[in-house]
């Protein structure tokens, strides 16, 4: 499941992070995102992107492009 | 003895106010070569040292990948700085040690301030500072920057570490990732100019910055692509996981919470500000409360600056000039005088902007503003932050220039830009005004609002074209930290505004002081000729025939729309002169003295002081600038050589054509020369196009 697929509320476990461009998978590491971190989707903005998420106990916003980059599980 | 401090950290941790507390007034502030990132600078002398400190650009990572993190990065390599000071939000610390283990690596000497003190001590979490140190080798100094809490002991820490230069600890990874940094340590040559245990990580990562470096490049792909096969995951991955898990050890042994976190207040204010129904209309609002504050709060100063660079300065300035000839007083009065004077009439509009964007800025308002308005300003290869300064840019395009600051990306700070000039800025509408009087009576408020829109339409299709083009390749994404609001303290927004404000001053002036003396020059010589006869009459009767398509080919108009470029509103001045109407006397100076003078420009500031507070708070609807009507001759003479389609297309020409002298100054100061050529381009091609466009649809349709 991909991290944009999940509802407001919802949390998840990252599985991966994949995709093409290299950078933006640099930023996502660096701003915690890597495997094993526990997110959970806080918020849509109201016109349905980016949306915000809770990482390592600080907010972060991202666009659903980014968030369609980070694969995640259920738990 | 000479030390210089490096001060490194995320964005949005105190980094800023830390250094303020610390090196008290004489921060200097400029730009790093070749970049408009701002370089804060300041020397501090102890009672034993000389102390440098800089502040390098916020960022969470080295990576190379943001110009912030290129700078970081680049002076800590090749500058070697003897300490570092690592600025922590200790609130959140899990994701500030990732930029802790990434200087530890560098092998620099570093202390951490363990900043925002009194939020982590609320929140109920303890430290053990001891513990920490005999860890990572770093020194840690909890402080409140906001309220210099700390500052004493930061400044001793450092000045022992520039004695000592202990460096700090290793991290330490897992087994395999050991062995391989091991391997790659042999491959680095023994001169290698770079900390040897961070080469090697980077040979791993297979950066190739770092890689080329070597004698022996493919020995070190070779490695890197072994390391990303035994892990089965990219390399970069890899590393940022083994940091994250060697900090998620240190937290476990440092940091002790006794859990009882509630909802606090960014999550019940994020409620209302993030709301799907209420984010957008608070966020128009809000820009609303900034528009209507900046513009008429600066209003009654912008006024009282304006007479007393003219009408006190100005006079007696030209006393003292009397016997000179006549030319030399217009160029000192009109050309120097004038154009320095405009400069500074902007001065309270720049200090009541920055004031209202440091607010948002520093409260955290401005992260979420760019949150609910991404979506909408994407489309147009815009990022969220972008709406502010397109907003602001219809009071005035000159601080919407500077308020493009606000967006941290290079790209969408020059697509920005280049967008605002299409924003009818209250200089535009004089000049509406006297064309709708002519020609548009009946509808005038209609067809002023049409030309806002029309400016508004341009700079989608503009936008939508340059994305396309210029701008064409990577988005810059959009991971956005949404740091906890904060009340901004006083001292912070003042350190804000008047750096800012003290630098437009300084270099703006130069500029577009210079500019305007050229100016008076084209529009003045030979002096006392007839209009036609300057330099500015010959050029315009050479040049337009080029503008028949548009409809207006007659040299008159054309010449005015130069004068135009200083400030918009010249251009009905200009039409006076050029069309030869006499323009009536304004009222007959009284004969005052000196002290009678300075007298009257004392009580006029503070009847400035009044008029602003009471326009910030009374009315509802922002007054941008009034609407003149204009005197009746000139009226008569444009009737006569316009038609209604041709003054239309006029009037679009002015909307869209060059900004002003001074927005053009600004984004020399923000972007360098080529982007006020790229700017100068875009706003005389569009214009041309678009004019072109309606005169002959125009005719087309028999108007």
């Amino acid at each position: 499941m991909k991290l944009s697929e999940l509802k407001v509320g919802e949390e998840a476990v990252v599985k991966a992070v994949v995709g093409e461009n290299k950078t933006i998978k640099r930023k996502l590491r660096d701003m915690g995102i890597i495997k094993g971190e526990k997110i959970k989707v806080e918020k849509i903005a109201p016109l349905g992107d980016p949306i915000e998420i809770t990482i390592k106990g600080y907010k972060l916003s991202l666009r659903k492009n980014e968030a369609q980059m980070i694969e995640v599980e259920g738990i | 003895m000479k030390c210089r401090v490096a001060f490194a950290g995320n964005p949005n941790v105190g980094k800023t106010t830390l250094i303020n507390a610390i090196a008290g007034a004489n921060l200097k502030v400029g730009n790093w070569p070749g970049v408009t990132v701002e370089k804060k600078e300041a020397d501090l002398v102890t009672k034993d040292m000389t102390l440098k400190l800089i502040d390098l650009p916020g960022t969470y990572s080295l990576s190379p990948y943001s110009i912030e993190e290129k700078i970081a990065r680049e002076y800590l390599l090749e500058e070697k700085p003897d300490i570092v000071i690592d600025v922590v939000d200790s609130t959140n610390l899990q994701r500030n040690l990732y930029l802790t283990v990434q200087l530890m690596e560098l092998e620099i000497p570093i202390v951490m301030a363990l900043n925002i003190w009194d939020d982590f001590k609320e929140k109920g979490y303890r430290f053990d500072i001891e513990k920490f140190y005999e860890l990572t080798g770093v020194r840690a100094i909890p402080t409140i920057a906001t309220k210099g809490v700390g500052k004493e002991e930061l400044l001793m820490m450092i000045q022992e570490l520039c004695k000592t230069k202990e460096k700090p600890k290793m991290p330490k990874y897992s087994t395999v990732t050991e062995e391989f940094i091991t391997r790659a340590m042999e491959l680095i040559p023994s001169d290698f100019p770079y900390p040897k245990r961070w080469t090697a990580i980077k040979i791993l990562e297979g950066e190739k910055d770092i890689i080329d470096k070597f004698p022996e490049p493919n020995r070190c792909m070779d490695l890197h692509e072994e390391f990303e096969k035994v892990f089965n995951d990219d390399a970069e991955g890899v590393i940022a996981e083994e940091r994250y898990t060697y900090i998620a050890s240190l937290i476990k042994q440092t940091l002790k919470s006794t859990e009882k976190r509630k909802k606090d207040l960014t999550d019940i204010l994020d409620s209302i500000f993030l709301n799907r129904f209420l984010g957008i209309p608070i966020f128009i609002f809000m820009m609303y409360i900034v528009f209507k504050f900046t513009f008429d709060g600066s209003g009654p100063f912008i006024d009282w600056t304006d007479g007393f660079i003219n009408g006190f300065i100005g006079k007696w300035t030209s006393a003292m000039l009397s016997g000179a000839p006549e030319w030399l007083q217009s160029l000192v009065i009109d050309g120097i005088i004038g154009g320095v004077g405009l400069v500074l009439t902007f001065v309270p509009l720049m200090f009541f902007l920055y004031f209202f964007l440091a607010l948002l800025e520093e409260s955290g308002y401005m992260a979420r503003a760019a949150f609910v308005m991404d979506r909408a300003m994407r489309s147009i290869g815009l990022h969220g932050k972008s709406f502010i300064p397109l907003i602001i840019g219809f009071g005035c395009n000159v601080p919407s220039i500077y308020a493009t600051r606000a967006l941290e990306n290079e790209r969408d700070r020059k697509l920005t830009a280049l967008l605002v000039p299409f924003m009818s800025c209250g200089a535009r509408l004089p000049i509406y005004a006297l064309f709708t009087a002519v020609f548009f009576k009946e509808n005038q408020a209609g067809i002023v609002l049409l030309m806002y829109l029309i400016g508004i339409a341009v700079a989608i299709v503009v936008g939508l074209i340059l994305k396309k083009t210029v701008f064409k390749g990577e988005v810059p994404p959009f991971v956005m930290e949404l740091p906890p609001y904060r009340f901004p303290t006083g001292k912070m927004l003042w350190k804000s505004i008047a750096s800012r404000t003290g630098a437009f001053v300084k270099k703006a002036g130069t500029v577009i002081a210079a500019t305007m003396v050229l100016l008076w020059v084209v529009i003045n010589i030979p002096y006392g000729a007839k209009p036609q006869d300057t330099i500015l009459g010959k050029a315009a009767v050479a040049i337009a025939p080029v503008f028949k398509p548009a409809g207006f080919d007659d040299w008159r108009p054309v010449a005015a729309l130069i004068p135009g470029t200083i400030a918009k509103e010249a251009v009905i001045g200009a039409l006076g002169q050029v069309y030869d109407v006499q323009e009536e006397a304004e009222g007959e100076d009284k004969a005052t003295t000196f002290n009678e003078d300075i007298k009257e420009q004392i009580t006029g500031f503070f009847i400035a002081v009044k008029d602003s507070i009471r326009a910030m708070f009374t009315s509802i609807v922002p007054g941008v600038f009034e609407i003149e009507t204009e005197k009746t001759p000139l009226q008569k003479k444009i009737k006569e050589s316009f038609t209604p389609l041709s003054a239309f297309s006029y009037m679009v020409f002015c909307l869209l054509w060059i900004p002003c002298i001074v927005t053009l100054g600004a984004i020399y100061q923000e972007f360098g020369w080529k982007m006020v050529g790229g700017a100068i381009a875009l706003t005389t091609i569009t214009p041309y196009i678009v004019s072109t466009l309606i005169y002959q649809i125009g005719l087309l349709l028999g108007f």
